[in-house]
């Protein structure tokens, strides 16, 4: 009897917890009409279970690879697309609106914002802290030719990220890992032509 | 000449009424032919079955291991396909990752190159 209750318990409140906890994954939209334009497309999504069977096919005593298997280890999904045209502006801003749209809701904060006239680069990366801890990030990316999306869900330790960083040619961003609270917003981003 | 050619011919021919023991040494005879065809009928149902049986056991047994061997390459490809999908996400984030960066730093340089000159 006292089972059941437990189990009764649990199921309604299990929604409830659900809930809480923040989400850091985009909901991210059809690209295949861009798809069908763009010369190269890349499209990666790895869920907690693809990302497991990945960290079991690298090599734990290759230094590398180790580190990389640590970084993973606590990632429930990384999902990327990544579009590259032939020519200028074969795609809108308003693509990537959808996205925008969502990181503008509480828990994303940005980080770092670039805006290059030379390059006409634009990056925005953000992150979502819950309990001083990032359990998510964001990254937009887009040049006159290409824009990539990059969404990594899950409890992104910033001191395995340093680890990693110089490898598979990772910057060092200079992150200080004390600092858990997010920068203060930056001001909206002008919008790509 | 001829008609001693005929005599002996009828002679010869003659019938003649078998003799008291004739039916009974035939039905021997069609007895001891008949007897060894009749013994493989008893071997044979031993003998079907044992076929048969090892036969599935050895098919089921391959289907096992082919599906077993299947089953293997799947995963193996499905994980080096993973594999490679993990690093090649790691890579194109630190490529953009790099990209913010170098923005940065570029910005940098540029506020201390002003800050000194002032």
């Amino acid at each position: 009897m006292r089972h059941r209750i437990t189990i009764l318990l649990w199921i309604f409140l299990m929604p409830g917890l659900a809930a809480a906890a923040p989400n850091a994954r985009l909901l991210l939209p059809d690209f295949s009409a861009l798809s069908k334009k763009a010369s190269e497309s890349v499209t990666i999504t790895l869920d907690p279970n693809l990302l497991a069977m990945a960290a079991r096919f690298l090599d734990s005593k290759d230094p590398e690879e180790a580190q990389t298997i640590e970084v993973i280890k606590g990632l429930q999904g990384i999902y990327i697309r990544s579009f590259t045209f032939d020519s200028d502006g074969a795609y809108r801003a308003s693509d990537i609106e959808a996205i925008r749209t969502q990181l503008a809701a509480p828990g994303w904060n940005r980080l770092v914002e670039t805006r290059s006239r030379k390059t006409h680069a634009n990056v925005d990366i953000y992150i979502m802290v819950d309990k001083s801890q990032a359990v998510g990030l964001a990254v937009i990316a887009s040049e006159p030719r290409q824009f990539t999306i990059v969404n990594i869900v899950g409890a992104i330790d910033l001191d395995k990220l340093h680890k990693l960083e110089g490898q598979l040619g990772v910057p060092k961003l200079d992150i200080d890992t004390s600092k858990a609270e997010p920068t203060p917003r930056a001001a909206p981003a002008p919008k790509a032509p | 000449m001829k008609k001693d050619l005929e005599s002996e011919l009828r002679e010869a021919l003659r019938p003649v009424a078998p003799s008291a023991d004739f039916t009974r040494r035939l039905i021997a005879q069609m007895e001891a032919k008949s007897a060894p065809a009749a013994a493989p009928p008893r071997a044979r149902p031993l003998a079907r079955p044992l076929w048969w049986v090892s036969g599935l056991a050895a098919s089921l047994l391959i289907a096992l291991g082919v599906q077993q061997h299947v089953r293997a390459q799947r995963e193996l490809a499905n994980g080096l396909e993973a594999r490679r999908q993990v690093l090649q996400a790691l890579h194109m984030t630190s490529q953009k990752l790099d990209l913010a960066y170098e923005a940065v730093k570029h910005q940098s340089s540029s506020l201390l190159d002003s800050e000194s000159g002032a």
